[in-house]
């Protein structure tokens, strides 16, 4: 049976991956040709995100009235272009008076951490720190 | 778009137990069983704490 083969280690692509990685959901991934995880983690992160938009989740500003707030908008950054384009998917905008605006804040935050989940692996997997194969997707 | 407690549970059980999958798993027959078993656990442990807090919720 052939030895697997490690990746080879490209600092500067691993650092281009995990920006285009954070910007666009699995984007990071399919510039390492992890082509399944891509595809996987944009369904996860573009379906929390969108679902969450729609029923009006509060997306948090960079101007934090206290810590929560600020650990809020750490969150809601991680889902990259879903972070700038939330007023565009949703222009009523939040309203968390209901319980399904509450609902939403939660999975539009669920989407982001997730997605720096994917973007730590993009730089494990650039910088060889974690066991990917050539054989496997 | 309007959904209740428990679809956007399942929602939420559905993307995470499938991200986490493939975040730790490396063969296909391991992250099916892995994302099924965290999917059922995200369902089932919330169930239980909501249960486990009904009586408080009066």
């Amino acid at each position: 049976m052939a030895q697997p083969q490690k990746n080879p280690i490209n600092p500067a692509l691993a650092l281009v991956a995990a920006a285009a990685g954070w910007f666009v959901p699995g984007l990071g991934h399919a510039l390492l040709r992890k082509w399944s995880k891509a595809i996987v983690y944009f369904f996860a992160v573009v379906m929390l995100a969108l679902i969450g938009l729609w029923m009006r989740g509060n997306v948090f500003s960079s101007n934090a009235a206290d810590a929560f707030d600020m650990l809020g908008f750490l969150a809601d950054i991680g889902s990259g272009i879903f972070y700038f384009l939330a007023g565009t998917i949703n222009p009523a905008g939040a309203d968390v008076s209901r319980a399904s605006g509450d609902y939403g804040t939660r999975l539009f935050a669920t989407a982001g951490v997730l997605n720096l989940l994917c973007v730590l692996e993009v730089l494990q997997i650039g910088f060889g720190s974690k066991e990917e194969w050539h054989a496997g997707p | 778009m309007i959904l209740n407690h428990f679809q956007t549970m399942v929602i939420f059980g559905l993307a995470v137990s499938l991200a986490f999958a493939f975040l730790s798993k490396k063969s296909t027959s391991e992250r099916v069983r892995y994302a099924v078993w965290a999917f059922l656990a995200f369902l089932l442990v919330a169930i239980g704490i909501g249960w486990l807090m009904y009586p408080f919720s009066r």
